[in-house]
Order: structure tokens, then sequence, then C-alpha cells
């Protein structure tokens, strides 16, 4: 009887939704013209003949997502570094140290071995290329991130260490990009101190009331100013951050008890 | 050295085809990504140097490949379609032990997708003290070592030895 049930509501929430978008208008007009928002996105987000008002970037969601709202993105990132250090708060004083394990069959295995650099490949290019094409630093962190559950599940927690990835060394890493965000953020201050020329935190390309703008092309190659730094530094970031995490979750339950308690004398 | 040469190859060929760019600063970053990733990565997927640039074993991969996607996957194919479209579903299900001969991992787990890949048969488990596959065999002619060697594995693993063994 459930499954009927299940069945039913499937194929009517599909039915009702397709009616409604078919001949109710339900996504507003579509395919008679480009609207009006995407317009507006698109004549700001690649446009040399408004140098003020562009932010030189061709990919769209990339420009608004370290550009038009760089600052909320900014934000989020902090929001995101700020729980791996609850989460590292939490596990305050438990040492690293996973139980050997047999990990999964020799098939999981070498499928697996033989995917991490294509993965890796392709983590990366999804990040040096996001401002290109669809993607992005968290995106490619993501992608990146899923190599330490693969190594925790298929080869066993143990397997960190073997490769000599250590927590302090991911902490060190997952750093390492959240100080290349803040560099990249406060370079046009910086900028300005050294050069007395008028720029703004964050900022990309030229305003009104500043020339100052991040390097757009070099040697002729697009390379978009500072969505492209913004993403690698999120790229590093997001992926140990992560990494982080994973270890931590890796670790057995009874362990963690255990070093918890005796280190904080209960 | 020679070892760093596939799984470099490898990286910047995933790397191109997924970035779809062909610009300087794509194949610059492919270029630095691959030898990177090779570094680091090759040690765990190259024990025998000597097997990595053979291009007779390369020649044999690609015959393999040739020949598992049109001859094994057709013959399979045909015996499954035969099953569905008869009456009275002839099946003999089973799942069995198929012994196999081969020492690199490479062969094993290629052999064991290769299995798993053409309808009819599933590696469901592998013991590898005992040089052991269990298959779930739609059609088990038979139960025995022998049988279950010559029509299960023979023809993917004596192929994928002259690749990797």
């Amino acid at each position: 009887m459930r499954k009927y049930l299940v069945l039913a509501s499937i194929v009517l929430g599909v039915s009702a939704l397709a009616y409604a978008t078919t001949y109710l208008g339900a996504l507003g007009p579509i395919g008679s013209d480009t609207r009006q928002l995407a317009k507006l996105f698109l004549m700001h987000t690649y446009n040399p003949e408004f140098p003020e008002l562009t932010a030189m970037s061709p990919e769209a969601v990339t420009s608004i997502v370290w550009d038009f709202r760089g600052v909320d993105t900014l934000y989020e990132t902090v929001v995101f570094y700020m729980a791996i250090v609850a989460a590292l708060a939490i596990y305050r004083g438990v040492g690293y140290s996973a139980i050997r394990g047999a990990g999964l069959s020799v098939i999981v295995r070498v499928v697996t071995r033989i995917l991490i650099p294509m993965n890796i490949a392709i983590a990366v290019s999804i990040a040096a290329h996001g401002y290109l094409a669809p993607g992005g630093g968290f995106q490619a962190g993501a992608a990146l991130a899923v190599i330490s559950v693969l190594l925790a599940v298929v080869f066993s927690a143990s397997s960190f260490g073997k490769l000599g990835i250590s927590l302090a060394r991911a902490v060190i890493l997952w750093t390492a990009g959240l100080l290349a965000i803040a560099a990249v953020v406060f370079a046009p201050v910086a900028f300005s101190a050294v050069t007395g020329v008028r720029a703004f935190l964050m900022q990309n390309y030229v305003k009104l009331d500043s020339p100052f703008a991040f390097a757009i092309h070099i040697y002729g190659q697009q390379v978009s100013g500072t969505p492209t730094w913004f993403n690698l530094a999120e790229f590093l970031a997001v992926s140990f951050g992560f990494f982080v995490i994973f270890m931590l979750l890796s670790l057995r339950e009874d362990v963690v008890r255990e070093q918890l308690g005796e280190s904080r004398g209960h | 050295m020679r070892r760093y040469i596939p799984v470099a190859f490898l990286v910047f060929v995933v790397y191109m085809a997924f970035s779809g760019s062909v610009s300087p600063y794509g194949i610059a970053i492919g270029v630095l990504l691959a030898i990177g990733v090779s570094l680091v990565t090759s040690r765990y997927l190259i024990k025998d140097e000597s097997k990595a640039l053979s291009f007779r074993r390369f020649a044999h991969l690609a015959w393999y490949a040739l020949y598992y996607l049109t001859v094994e996957e057709f013959r399979a194919h045909r015996k499954v379609i035969g099953i569905i479209l008869s009456r009275n579903m002839p099946v003999k299900p089973a799942i069995v032990r198929v012994p196999y001969r081969a020492r690199s991992e490479y062969t094993i787990v290629a052999s064991a997708n290769s299995i798993t890949n053409t309808p009819g048969t599933v590696v469901v488990d592998i013991d590898t003290k005992r040089s052991l596959y269990y298959v779930h065999w739609i059609y088990a002619v038979g139960l025995d070592p022998e049988t279950t060697y010559e029509n299960v594995l023979k023809s993917f693993e004596s192929r994928l030895s002259k690749v990797f063994e």
C-alpha cells in the first residue's frame, strides 16, 4: 500500500509541475526574450566598453560571487572558517591516531588509486578555469576533499599517516588558503598605501573614483583579476578545511572519548 | 623516471579534456599539475618501472579494449537477450568460485571489472588469500573450478596478463 502511495505521489507531483510549467506559465516568459536581470548581469560581467561598471571576468556566476557580491562570499568563507575552528576546538587535545584497518577489497582500492590523480586534475581544472567556465574555488575544494573520504573509507583512516597527511599539515594548508584570500582582499589597500592611488578593499577593476585594477590579461592571456586569485585561494582553503573535518570524523568515537576524558581530567 | 610519464600523461589528458580550453594559461597549468601529481602519486600506481612505457603492453591493452567492447560484450549481450526474450526464462543462477592465476593487482582488478561489466556475470566478492573470485552467474553451466575458469574468466585473464603481468 505504501509503495502505491509513493508511486502515486511521484506521478501526481511530476504531472502537476509539468502542467504548471507547460500550460500555466509558472516559470514566466521563456524563450521570447532575454530577461532584464540577465541582460543587466551580462552587460556588467565582461564589458570593456564600460570599464567602470564591469567585473571583466567572462563567467557571470563567478563575477557575481567574487565581485558584485564579493563581500558576501567573503563572509561565507569566514562562516566556514569559524565552523572548522569550532570543530577543532571540540577535538582539542585529541591526537590523530587512527587504528589500522584493512580497507575495502583490492578491486575498490586499485580503482580508487587510479581515480585519485584524475580527481586532482578535475578539481584543479574547476578552480583554475572558474573565471571562464562553471565552477570555482568552493566547488573545486569540495571535489578535492572527496579524496580524504576515499582515503579513510577505501584504504582506512591510517592511510593519512602513511601518505604524510597529518592534521597539522592540513590545518597549515587550510590557513594558507585563508591568508591568500586575505592577501587578495587587502592588496588594493596596500597598493594605495604605497602609491597614493585611491583603491578599496576587494577591488577588482577600475571604478569611477579609482583607477586601480588587477591584471585582466597577462601576455595577452585572459586571467580575469581577483576572481581567479580568489578561486585558487578558496580552492586551497575549502579543500583542506574539509580535509580537517573528514580527518576528525574518521577517528573512532571510543578513541576520541578516551583522549578527551584524559586530557580534560574527567 | 619512466614511472612518472604514464601518470603525468593521464593527468594532463584528463585536465585538458575536462577544462576544454587549449590556451597558454590552460596548458601551463596542465603541465605543472601533471608534473606535480605524477611526482606525488606515481609510486602508488606503478610498482614495476620496466612495464610503464612498454609499447608492446600498450598495444595489447588497446587490442584488449577493442576485443572486449566488441566481441565479448556482443557475446554476453546476445546470451542475456536470449534469456530475456525466451518464454520459459532459462536461467540457472548460482554464485560460483572462479580461481584466478594472475599476480598483478591490475590484472586481477581489470579481469574482475570485465566480468562485472559483461551482462550475466557479476563479481560479488574476492578472496585474495585463496585467489578466488565469487561470481554471480546467471546461467551456471557448472560449479567446478575448471568449468567456471574456462567459461567466466579465461578469455579476459589470458589477454590482460599480456598487458600487466
